[in-house]
């Protein structure tokens, strides 16, 4: 499971002054959920990820993975994690099954564990004809789920995908959204963040609504539905947008 | 440190380097191929060349305006050189020669000599740039020679005297020197420069991928989620930059000397003796591995810096230039190693392959070079791993600016680092070509052109260029009156400190003669002293000043003033081509930066650059008078205990100077 607590990240702007890129949020996800984290882009989610995947260190606050600290237990935080975004590319001049092996090994896996791992998740996911073809000569959606298997080959309690969906087609995009229904499935905690209001709905067991590095709302569809008034997920979010800028210009005038 | 995972990323970045068709060419398949080509290729084409030559023989025309016996026995003695066809002159003579179809016209004149005696002149015209006509030449002359030697006897015979009186005094040579030895000094010139520079490159080309290059193929994230530890992904990477490094010195070494084995030996040198001996060899790469680890640190912290491998590259150009200045001591005859030398980096592994290849060092070198190498290493590899877990660094923002659309979007942006180690690049570049164009054609003139075309027109041109307010860029400011009174106060014993600095070093590295020589022409101009004060101090003074404290300052100020003040310096230091004065030059620049940024205002670097440049004239012109005589040992030296006086007045002067400047842009 995720606890985030008060978490902050800054950074320095040219100016000398500083972004809040991540304004003290607070969440947590449980095993066998799928949490979304909602926003535009630059509303602070692959920060936030970023943190919990222990690449950034917070400004302050804290979070767990798993009951280890993030900025403690760095290590055993990644040990529990498997990490997805758009930006964890791969070594186009391994093959998928060396570059799957490579990070299993980096986990410290047993290499009979990892071929029999990645023997159960080729089968699942049809990846047996490319799976000894250089990477840089697969298609995107070969590679994604190359990167799948990477990112699961340790067996981690919890996942965190970033954007997982971003830039692909159709057909690659179902096979995430299945992939990320299976790891609930198979009790694992689920991150992910997307932008797509459509992806949210269809996966979500609940919703963080993040916008400028502050969270906006936190609850299960429903519970949002109830608390705006609304039934689509696009209105619910430019309803709590909106509330979110009146309070801000509220604020500005009173000062 | 969990060493497995090491393993695991040393093996995969291997595996991956022998995957990249580009690093598997230039680290291992170039050297193999590269030495045998240039060297047998050569080798083997010059012979071709000289027998093509020797067949083709040559046709030349003979005036002969003397007819008698001995000339005509000359002639004869031309026309049998082998494929050697002999014309009389003609009119048409001159448009063959021309067309080429001649390659020689030879005259025979006589004239009568002190005794009575007919004596022989021969006019040979050729054209000395052709090769062809060079052999003629040569075999034409060695023909007369002959006919010379023919002469020479029968007037001895006549006169009943022993043809050999000829030959009186013949030198034979015998040399000491073995085959061994021979080739060990020819190597040991060129072989330090060749390694080191194989070395650098080898090393760069994996370096700049293995990081650099993983940002821009974003695969870093996917490394830093995993478990593995920062410190373990840059050992593994270190580890990996040595060793295709210390491949590609193998391989060149071995290239090397097979190559040039074959060369002598096809020269006619007795190579039965002469090879590489186990032990040189061994020796020499266990030399290279202190060498391989501190360039691979180095460059990896580099690659780190570096958003992509274009900067990487960028970044690694001048690394690769000061490298190589330093290898190139091999080839100085003067310098050579001991103990002190062994300290510096990369000198002290050129100088000790060079004395190893001669077999004259002693332990003592060995352990200094390798061991002040370590020292370096260990510090560069601290920086890498520092850089690594810095993540403002390691996740630098795309758009930073140094792009030319960032310039093009907004013009300050044009003040960073890449923009500025480029033109620093193309300014030392101009420097070198334009600089020693001018000033080989008048040497003060030429200090002048270079200092305003090289050094000031370029930095205005840019800033017009880019329509930037020089005036505040630059820092073109009037200072406070009591700023300007300090400074020669703090200019005058800053010389003096400076310059016995730079007279210890040279205790320890003596400048070679030729150097002293070179400088000397420099001071004593027979130029009126007021323009040789305008030229060598006045100027560089104000030019030197607005490239690099009013310019170059500012493509570095992101990473703090200080950052800013510490690179200029060390650009203004490589700047002036000469390493024996780095080091003077590099603290001088540290103040000249230091009062700049801290007053806000350049005049005052540019006065104090300006009485730093008279003092040094001031002394090689009025060093050997009398009244001076206290103060300065030998011609142009200063005494030493002058440092003492020199530091108390630099330091309340400085002391004041900060005091005065509290309200400074610092």
């Amino acid at each position: 499971m995720i606890k985030v607590q008060n978490l902050t990240k800054d950074f320095p702007k040219k100016d000398g002054t500083v972004f809040h890129a991540v304004d003290n949020i607070s969440f947590e996800a449980g095993d066998a959920e799928i949490v979304c984290l909602l926003g535009v882009n630059g509303a602070g989610k692959t920060t936030t990820m970023r943190i919990l995947s222990t690449v950034f260190q917070p400004s302050s606050g804290t979070a767990e993975i798993q009951g280890w600290d993030i900025a403690k237990d760095a290590q055993k935080v990644r040990e529990n994690l498997g990490f997805l975004s758009g930006d964890t590319g791969l070594y186009n001049r391994l093959r998928g099954r060396e570059f799957i092996t490579y990070f299993g090994r980096l986990y410290g896996i047993e290499d009979t564990l990892i071929d029999q791992r990645i023997k159960d998740m080729a089968d699942l996911l049809d990846m047996h004809e490319f799976l000894d073809k250089k990477i840089e000569f697969l298609s995107t959606g070969m590679k994604q789920k190359v990167s799948i298997v990477r990112s699961i080959i340790h067996d981690p309690p919890v996942m965190i995908f970033d954007e997982p969906t971003a830039g692909l087609d159709i057909l690659t995009a179902r096979n995430i959204v299945a992939f990320i229904r299976q790891c609930k499935e198979r009790g694992k905690c689920v991150l992910f963040s997307t932008h797509i209001m459509r992806e949210a709905e269809r996966l979500a067991d609940r919703i963080v609504m993040i916008h400028k590095g502050l969270i906006l709302a936190n609850g299960s569809l429903d519970e949002l539905r109830a608390i705006s008034g609304q039934t689509d997920l696009d209105d619910i979010f430019v309803y709590y947008v909106n509330q979110f800028t009146d309070e801000t210009e509220v604020l500005a005038h009173e000062f | 440190m969990n060493f497995k995972k090491v393993g695991v990323v040393y093996r995969k970045e291997l595996l991956e380097v022998l995957r990249d068709k580009r690093t598997l060419f230039t680290t291992l398949i170039l050297p193999i191929i590269l030495y045998p080509l240039l060297i047998i290729g050569f080798n083997s084409v010059m012979s071709r060349q000289n027998a093509v030559l020797e067949e083709q023989g040559a046709t030349v025309a003979l005036v002969d305006s003397v007819n008698t016996e001995v000339s005509l026995m000359m002639a004869k003695e031309c026309a049998q050189i082998e494929h050697y066809n002999l014309v009389p002159y003609s009119a048409s003579t001159p448009t063959l020669y021309e067309n080429k179809d001649i390659q020689a016209i030879v005259t025979i004149r006589d004239s009568l000599g002190s005794d009575g005696l007919a004596a022989y002149k021969i006019y040979i015209q050729y054209d000395k740039s052709k090769d062809r006509s060079q052999k003629v030449y040569r075999k034409l002359s060695d023909a007369f020679k002959k006919s010379e030697k023919k002469l020479q006897s029968n007037q001895l015979q006549l006169s009943g005297i022993n043809s050999e009186f000829l030959d009186l005094v013949s030198v034979r040579e015998r040399d000491t020197s073995t085959a061994q030895k021979k080739m060990g000094m020819l190597l040991g010139m060129f072989l330090p420069y060749i390694m080191i520079m194989m070395l650098v490159a080898g090393a760069s080309t994996v370096a700049s991928d293995l990081v650099a290059g993983e940002k821009e193929r974003k695969t870093l994230e996917t490394l830093l989620v995993s478990s593995i530890g920062r410190q373990e992904i840059v050992f593994g990477k270190y580890l990996t930059i040595i060793t295709l490094a210390m491949v590609n010195v193998v391989i060149n070494l071995f290239s090397i000397s097979f190559s040039l084995r074959f060369m002598m030996a096809n020269m006619g040198a007795d190579m039965g003796s002469a090879q590489l001996p186990v032990k040189a060899i061994f020796i020499l790469i266990m030399a290279m591995i202190p060498l391989a680890t501190f360039f691979a640190a180095l460059l990896l912290s580099i690659s780190t810096f570096s958003r992509n491998m274009k900067e990487a590259r960028t970044y690694e150009q001048p690394i690769m230039m000061v490298a190589m200045m330093m290898g190139m001591v091999s080839f100085l005859p003067a310098v050579e190693m001991n103990n002190l030398m062994a300290l510096i980096p990369v000198v002290n592994i050129a100088l000790l392959f060079k004395a190893v290849m001669i077999n004259e060092y002693t332990l003592a070198q060995l352990f200094i070079t390798i061991g002040s190498t370590i020292l370096l290493d260990v510090a560069a590899i601290w920086i890498t791993i520092k850089l690594f877990t810095t993540e403002s660094i390691l996740f630098r923002a795309d758009d930073d600016g140094s792009s030319l659309k960032a310039v093009a979007k907004d013009k300050r942006n044009f003040f960073n680092p890449f923009f500025g180690i480029v033109y620093f690049t193309i300014a030392l570049v101009a420097l070198y070509y334009l600089g020693g164009y001018f000033q080989a054609k008048d040497l003060m003139s030429g200090l002048l052109k270079t200092q305003v075309y090289v050094i000031l027109i370029p930095v205005l041109g840019v800033l017009g260029a880019l329509k930037l307010k020089g005036k505040d860029i630059l820092r073109l400011k009037m200072p406070k009156l009591k700023e300007l009174v300090l400074i020669p106060f703090i200019a005058i014993p800053a010389a003096i400190i400076v310059s016995i600095i730079s007279q210890l070093t040279n205790l320890v590295f003596p400048f070679p003669p030729a150097y002293l020589k070179l400088l000397g022409k420099l001071f004593t101009m027979d130029s009126n002293l007021w323009k040789v004060f305008l030229v060598m101090a006045v100027t560089p003074g104000i030019c030197e000043e607005l490239l690099f404290r009013g310019f170059m300052m500012r493509f570095f100020e992101k990473n703090g003033a200080k950052m800013a003040v510490i690179i200029s310096a060390l650009l203004f230091a490589a700047f002036h081509l000469d390493p024996f004065r780095f080091l003077p030059v590099f603290l001088l620049g540290l103040l000249l930066g230091y009062l700049t940024v801290r007053s806000g205002s350049i005049i005052n670097s540019m006065l104090s650059h300006t009485i730093n440049n008279g003092l040094a004239l001031f002394l090689v012109t009025y060093g050997s008078t009398n009244w001076l005589k206290p103060l300065v040992s030998g011609e142009d030296s200063l005494q030493y205990w002058l440092i003492a006086p020199a530091i108390l007045i630099f330091s309340g002067a400085i002391y004041l100077f900060h005091k005065f400047t509290n309200k400074g842009e610092n």
